[in-house]
């Protein structure tokens, strides 16, 4: 079978950067299960500084970041840009070259740094600095291999999808560093506003541009239908753009920071939420006909992923507003969040984009099978969890409010915490089915079945294109 | 139009990255001048930098993860000066590079560390925190020490003393620096309240209220809710049955009391939850519900079990007590001599507690460990010893 994409995409680099982000995604996730093991056994890692709660908690998130996210991310990116813009991507051999750095300069190493106890306590930026520099380099490579087809096409008419990845990749470069290296620069309650900034950051300027990108462009190609609104997806991605760098100081609500600096933060939080209603709507729009649950698997994790965008994005709204932050900030609650964003709906995205990038490789194997329990046993891991989190949450504040010594606040938190671990069955259950399902069955199956039902045209694709949106 | 458009898309791309430079100016740079004025008009003038140890320690801090288990920032809310004192003020996060505000709470905020808790609890606590708090989730750092509690390394010696800087310069402020502060600060009278006010509630023993503040425990009859309390938050050190000897026991210096051995009056027991021990490990528990502390003091009251009586002290006792005991005990066996007040651990008074005939022989005979009583075996012979002891069980009025 020919390479329905023509000879743009690097398929080879798709498929290497969606392997590293299943194997990096069940090493970060183990460091995630056994930290979470030694919140109800304390004893578990005793003796060994490896196994000190705090540097697996570090390993577990970079890796979420790193090697899960960002390989998954960079994945869809080498499928989506030459689709996007008819153009290669610079260079293979930079891909190679991108491809050891990002896992064997920055990620491999920064865990094992971090486990022997090199490392910074900031969040989402754990890594010690030397790593960063990697990282640092890394971010300009990513800009130099997907930038130039962009340009070289033209702005014009551009697909949201690729704003959305352009956006990523150039603001991604600018806040970095900054999070990483100005709080060593500039102490105390100073450093932690920009902190602050750089939390949500991570977060607004790297996570959600990239899987609000996939969502964009899956929908649209798996459903061979363009997007509802070309106006709404613009409003939607310069409101994102302008609104999730000024949600930062939302972290430190009730703090010495400046109070028309936190309620600029809050003000922005709640305008977020606004944003994200008016992209999912214009996402559902055009996923609707589909189901709730589409039939083509990688199509169902993305359409699934906009509806917990949805819920994470107005929960977000709303525990920054003070009357509820006072209550739940510092507690489980927030954790829950965490993990329905990252878990939730970053994961699905990821995954969605992954499985349909996986699916149009004409060499790869494909289950679909398999993806489908995946996705379920997902689903369930990940709602179990965040209902439980959000609970336990709530049981802290209300001991936090009241004359119980602290110690108490821990001992209700446990029996959720236990529950929270065993999510750990479906979750890793359905994430080794995610890699079965993309190393087992038939070769070229997913393409075939893409034939099947859509047809082979649509895998030419085929860009969603701005000029084809419905209103 | 083509021309136009291509134009609109560059002046909204410059517009993306002015909002990316807009964000760090409103919330990173202009918060930042704000808080270094207000820095300079609110710091004492030289507030104490980190020493070599407490650096290296304020890494260890950073590269366990405390952070990401303690917060160390106290928010101007009720629920947060009420449990951990006064609201972290901008200059005291000066030496912080970086930062360790956190933003998750598992364990109590530390900002207000130093002096709460004495050294050989720290130790005791790092190297097996359920030793002294039952079901504690912190994990245990037994790999700084060499075997024991009491044989730090350098890294949990090193851990220590930067815990030990944790709120220490607004603490050598003092009063004088709080008034500074206050005058320069440009908040709100809330914000003052929470920020200045001298907290109420926090436990630290290291900061005793006077006897008058001590609110009145009112007799309690919850005995179950009492042996709940007490199993939760007392027995960890002071051992199940109250003997002293729970798993935290080994560690601190000087032990905790034996209070099958103690008869105590109810207002001794409240004074001691409300105010802790200072400059020994037990700590303040004012800020539990009145009725607990209540419920507590009645099981804690009736642990001792009291012995066969003892003949009285002959003559010779009282002019011993005079001598040796009475300087720092008081004449009247108060714990208020003329000396008492040049110790950290104040000495005991005989007046509201009262130790058994055994207890006191073993007390004169090998004095406390970790606190100023000294052992008499030396200068006292068994039987002025036995004299003394039954002379000092006189005190008690109960």
């Amino acid at each position: 079978m020919s390479d329905p994409a023509g000879s743009f995409v690097e398929t080879k680099l798709v498929y290497a950067h969606g392997l590293a982000a299943l194997v990096t995604l069940l090493i970060a996730v183990t460091f995630g299960i056994v930290a979470s093991i030694e919140l109800i056994a304390p004893d578990v890692g005793a003796g060994s500084p490896l196994l000190t709660w705090g540097r697996l908690r570090f390993d577990h998130t970079q890796g979420i970041l790193f090697g899960w996210l960002g390989n998954a991310f960079l994945a869809f990116l080498y499928h989506a840009v030459p689709l996007l813009t008819g153009r290669r991507v610079l260079s293979a051999r930079l891909g190679e070259w991108m491809f050891g750095l990002w896992n064997f300069a920055i990620l491999a190493p920064g865990w094992i740094l971090v486990l022997l106890g090199f490392s910074q306590p900031l969040e989402w930026a754990e890594f010690p600095l030397v790593i960063d520099a990697f990282v640092v380099a890394a971010l300009i490579l990513a800009c130099v291999q997907f930038l130039p087809p962009f340009f070289s096409r033209g702005l014009e008419d551009m697909y949201v999808t690729s704003w959305y990845f352009i956006g990523a990749l150039v603001f991604t470069l600018f806040a970095y560093p900054m999070g990483n290296v100005v709080p060593e620069l500039v102490p105390g309650a100073r450093g932690a506003a920009f902190s602050g900034l750089w939390i949500h950051d991570a977060v607004g300027l790297f996570v959600t541009p990239l899987a609000v990108g996939i969502l964009y462009f899956v929908i649209p190609a798996a459903t061979r239908k363009p997007i509802y609104s070309h106006f709404l997806s613009m409003l939607g991605f310069w409101m994102l753009f302008f609104l999730y760098p000024l949600n930062g100081t939302h972290h430190y609500i009730f703090s010495v920071i400046p109070m028309d600096a936190q309620i600029g933060a809050i003000t922005a939080s709640a305008l977020l939420g606004v944003d994200v209603i008016i992209v999912v709507t214009n996402l559902v729009l055009s996923v609707r006909g589909a189901g709730w649950f589409p039939r083509d698997i990688g199509l169902r994790f993305v359409a699934t992923s906009t509806i917990l965008y949805l819920i994470v994005s107005v929960q977000g709204s709303v525990q920054a507003q003070m009357s509820i932050n006072q209550s739940v900030h510092f507690s489980d609650w927030v954790i829950g969040h965490a993990h329905l964003a990252m878990l939730g709906f970053a994961t699905f995205a990821a995954a969605g984009g992954l499985i349909h990038a996986w699916q149009r490789i004409p060499w790869a194997r494909y289950d679909a099978m398999l993806l489908t329990w995946a996705y379920w046993l997902l689903l369930a891991g990940v709602s179990v969890m965040v209902i439980d989190l959000t609970i336990a949450g709530l049981v802290e504040a209300n001991l936090w409010n009241s004359p119980a010594p602290w110690i108490e606040s821990v001992r209700a938190a446990k029996p959720f915490w236990l529950v929270r671990t065993l999510t750990f069955v479906p979750i890793v259950g359905g994430f080794i089915l995610l890699l079965a399902g993309l190393l087992t069955g038939k070769r070229g199956a997913g393409l075939r079945e893409v034939e099947s039902s859509i047809g082979l045209d649509a895998v030419l694709e085929i860009a969603p294109r701005s000029s084809e949106a419905r209103v | 139009m083509k021309r136009f458009l291509r134009m609109s898309y560059l002046v909204a791309s410059l517009g993306g990255v002015g909002f990316f430079t807009m964000s760090m100016l409103l919330l990173g740079v202009w918060p930042g001048s704000v808080l270094e004025r207000q820095i300079s008009g609110m710091s004492p003038e030289h507030p104490m930098a980190l020493t070599a140890a407490e650096e290296r320690g304020r890494i260890v801090y950073s590269q366990n993860g405390c952070a990401y288990c303690h917060t160390q920032q106290i928010r101007y809310l009720e629920r947060d000066v009420r449990r951990f004192g006064r609201s972290t003020l901008a200059w005291e996060t000066v030496f912080d590079f970086p930062h360790l505000w956190g933003t998750r709470r598992i364990g109590p905020d530390l900002s207000r560390e130093f002096a709460i808790h004495t050294e050989d609890w720290e130790y005791q606590h790092l190297y097996s925190p359920r030793g002294v708090v039952a079901d504690s989730a912190m994990p245990s750092f037994s790999w700084m020490f060499d075997g024991a509690p009491d044989r730090p390394q350098q890294e949990a010696r090193d851990l220590l003393a930067y815990l030990e800087t944790l709120g220490r310069n607004r603490e050598i402020a003092g009063s004088e620096g709080e008034a500074h502060a206050r005058a320069a600060c440009n908040c709100s009278e809330e914000e003052k309240r929470f920020g200045f006010d001298p907290p109420l509630l926090n436990a630290s023993a290291a900061m005793p209220r006077n006897a008058s503040e001590i609110p009145a425990l009112g007799p309690a009859t919850d005995r179950a809710r009492g042996l709940r309390v007490y199993a939760r938050n007392c027995a960890s050190c002071h051992g199940r049955n109250g003997d002293g000897n729970g798993p935290g026991a080994k560690g601190l210096r000087p032990r905790p009391a034996n209070l099958t051995e103690h008869e105590y009056r109810s207002e001794r027991v409240a004074q001691i939850l409300w105010n802790g021990v200072p400059g020994a490990a037990m700590p303040a528990w004012r800020d539990m519900a009145a009725e607990d502390l209540a419920s507590v003091t009645l099981v804690v009251r009736d642990f001792y079990k009291p012995a066969p009586a003892v003949p009285a002290p002959s003559s010779g006792a009282a002019q011993i007590y005079a001598d040796i005991c009475a300087q720092c005990h008081g004449e009247r066996g108060a714990g208020d001599g003329y000396a008492a007040n040049s110790f950290r651990i104040v000495p005991r008074s005989f007046v509201t507690g009262r130790p058994s005939q055994a207890a006191a022989v073993l007390t004169v005979r090998d004095g406390i460990e970790g606190s100023p009583m000294a052992p008499y075996r030396s200068r006292l012979t068994d039987a002025e010893i036995d004299d003394v002891a039954g002379y000092i069980r006189g005190f008690f009025k109960p």
